[in-house]
């Protein structure tokens, strides 16, 4: 798409906001937005270096690199990094970048090396990041002493296959991080002991909006799904004989807001209605009826969340977004604050029938993807956000974010959290807050210090 | 289904001479094919497609020479599209409903086939043909997106009007990072 590309940015804020500037732009009590926090470019690069250099980045699934010296490249914020599979099985990312002149030490997607090395000048490097060899060294860098030059080292972490990476040494480890949102990410990812694996092959496409409009949609907005957006995606997958006006959405069900984290998911329970037309009912039966979702009900401590949980959507802040029963895992890479990249993959149950399997691949595909029937649509719609809020009167006037406010429990008996209605804004509003909290923060102990007690005793 | 390494196999070698009343008929049936699109006759061009229709479009990516065979991603591997007729039905009745908003308002697509290549296939009535295309899309405003890449489509006879069924096309986008926010239309 050219449209943005080809235009100017909304002029914004040239120099460094201000905390409090930062902290008037999301109004958490009375659930309203400022436009400004999707298009200005001062608020985008503050973004980059407080939001995407310090949280827990997804990058991917253990199983697609899974041989000794097996990469890929991905992204963290704008960041090229490498991510590789060590002879001891370990997992290394790195900046994609020579110290010597910047140059990207690795062009591919992905592929099997024993080392990478720079085209520019010939600095070579292990899989593990480390500078090894620098051509003509001796007349030419007598001096350099390799282990101080090599590429900017992350730290990595996983959650049952997925791959986070975070630059900040001070944060928390990532078991912390997620936080409460690991009971909800393990309906995806832990409903058999054999764990998952990736079906190979990653979807990439472009997206001109904003990446916390897609981050939100996944975190906290089912309401979209149940009214307008969907209902051509709908209306493909349900039968012939059935038109979108024989379908009324389902009601019941909750949505999650991390306490503290900007994490966010929300589902449906027993109300299988847009099911089949999401999932089709090969894999509608696969999750809800026979011994995989028994196993799943026995491994997650109730038939509800084994078999009864349905259109789950999720967002782990800031930029990883899936559904569970669908399977399709994405990051939204920010490219500026008018465009993102997405990158997305599907995983399945590492014992699921073969049939089953191919039946997610398939299904994500159709439903969830560029070409998806439902996602076409996500796409149409946070464009246009995007190119509206260029005018100065649109970006002039908050956006209502108060669906549910104040209707909220954090004692519910089966879900951690701060639970809601499957329709509400709550989990949105959380990750607006915990977004204020981390532009506003200038490291890692004074966001630790805005946990209150109450809610660290409740996720301990 | 999809072939992991291009050009696919018919295409290796030069393609002997054929008959111009075939070449001419195969293009006139592309560009047929073309205009119903652009034309947006969904329905008609739903027609063209064999009930055993695999309509696929494997995801691109950038690898070291070294690597080139891994270059599209394989047949049991995520994809841009791989759809049979029941899929292909699915979308259909997307695009044409009032509430597809990735398509109403319509794109303005103008599908360019050129390059031609037709050999015999397996069977009698069979025709493997490579073809090009370039895809302009226009929407709404100023929307532009611009699609290159090649066809391998696998084509049978019919004994009506139509001239040919579409039994099956690969497509091959020269893309690894899909440079648009969607893919609503087809190719």
């Amino acid at each position: 798409m050219t449209n943005l590309q080809s235009g100017s940015t909304p002029a914004g804020k040239s120099s460094r906001w201000a905390d409090a500037d930062i902290a008037a732009l999301v109004d958490e009590k009375n659930g309203r937005l400022d436009p400004q926090i999707f298009t200005d470019q001062a608020i985008y690069e503050q973004e980059l270096e407080r939001i995407f250099a310090r949280s827990w980045l997804m990058l991917g699934h253990e199983t697609q690199i899974p041989n000794a010296g097996d990469f890929m490249t991905n992204y963290m914020g704008e960041d090229p990094v490498i991510v590789a599979r060590q002879k001891n099985g370990d997992i290394r990312v790195f900046l994609n970048q020579c110290r010597h002149r910047g140059m990207r030490i690795c062009r591919a997607d992905g592929g099997n090396a024993k080392s990478f090395t720079c085209s520019y000048h010939g600095w070579a490097y292990d899989t593990a990041g480390n500078l090894v060899s620098v051509p003509m060294q001796q007349e030419a860098f007598p001096k350099l002493k390799k282990e101080e030059w090599g590429p900017l080292k992350a730290r990595v972490e996983t959650y049952k296959g997925l791959i986070f990476a975070n630059w900040d040494a001070d944060a928390p480890d990532l078991e912390t991080y997620l936080g409460e949102a690991k009971f909800y990410m393990d309906h995806m990812l832990d409903r058999t002991e054999a764990g998952t694996e990736a079906i190979p092959g990653v979807q990439k496409w472009v997206i001109p909006c904003n990446w916390k409009l897609a981050a939100e949609q996944f975190a906290s907005d089912m309401y979209h799904a149940a009214t307008t957006a969907h209902l051509s995606g709908i209306l493909a997958g349900l039968p012939e004989e059935v038109d979108i006006t024989d379908v009324a959405p389902p009601t019941t069900g909750i949505q999650f807001r991390a306490p503290w984290g900007g994490h966010g998911t929300g589902f449906y329970i027993n109300d299988p209605a847009l099911l089949l037309a999401i999932t089709g009912p090969k894999i509608a039966g696969y999750n809800t009826q026979g011994p995989a979702a028994e196993k799943a009900s026995e491994r997650l401590g109730s038939i509800e969340r084994g078999a009864q949980v349905t259109a789950e959507h999720m967002t782990i802040f800031p930029n990883c977004s899936f559904l569970p029963g669908l399977n399709t895992v994405r990051a939204w890479h920010p490219r500026g604050p008018n465009e993102i990249e997405v990158w997305a993959f599907t995983i399945v149950d590492a014992d699921a029938p073969d049939d089953i399997k191919d039946e997610f691949r398939r299904q994500s595909m159709r439903s969830f993807s560029a070409a998806g029937v439902f996602e076409q649509d996500d796409g149409e719609n946070w464009v246009e956000i995007q190119q509206v809020l260029r005018g100065h009167m649109a970006r002039s006037r908050p956006f209502n974010a108060e669906m549910g406010l104040g209707e909220t429990r954090e004692d519910h008996p089966d879900y951690p959290g701060t639970i809601s209605n499957v329709y509400s804004e709550e989990a949105a509003r959380g990750l607006y807050t915990h977004w204020v909290r981390m532009m506003t923060s200038p490291d890692w102990a004074t966001l630790n210090a805005t946990r209150t007690p109450q809610l660290d005793a409740a996720s301990a | 289904m999809i072939e992991t390494t291009s050009p696919s196999t018919p295409f290796i070698a030069k393609p002997a001479p054929i008959d111009v009343a075939l070449q001419q008929e195969v293009e006139l049936f592309y560009y047929w094919e073309a205009k119903l699109l652009n034309d947006r006759r969904f329905p008609e061009w739903f027609a063209l497609l064999a009930d055993d229709i695999r309509y696929c479009m494997p995801i691109r990516t950038t690898r070291v020479l070294r690597e080139s065979h891994h270059e599209y991603t394989g047949p049991n591997d995520y994809a841009h599209f791989d759809e049979d007729a029941v899929y292909m039905r699915q979308r259909l009745r997307k695009i044409t409903s009032d509430v597809s908003w990735s398509e109403n308002p319509a794109s303005r697509t103008r599908h360019i086939i050129s390059n031609v290549m037709i050999v015999d296939g397996e069977h009698p009535g069979e025709y493997q043909v490579s073809n090009v295309f370039v895809v302009y899309r226009n929407r709404l405003e100023r929307q532009v997106d611009i699609f290159a890449g090649e066809r391998q489509d696998l084509l049978r006879r019919t004994d009506d009007d139509r001239g040919f069924e579409i039994a099956r096309r690969t497509i091959l986008l020269d893309q690894s990072t899909v440079l648009s926010n969607n893919l609503s239309f087809f190719f």
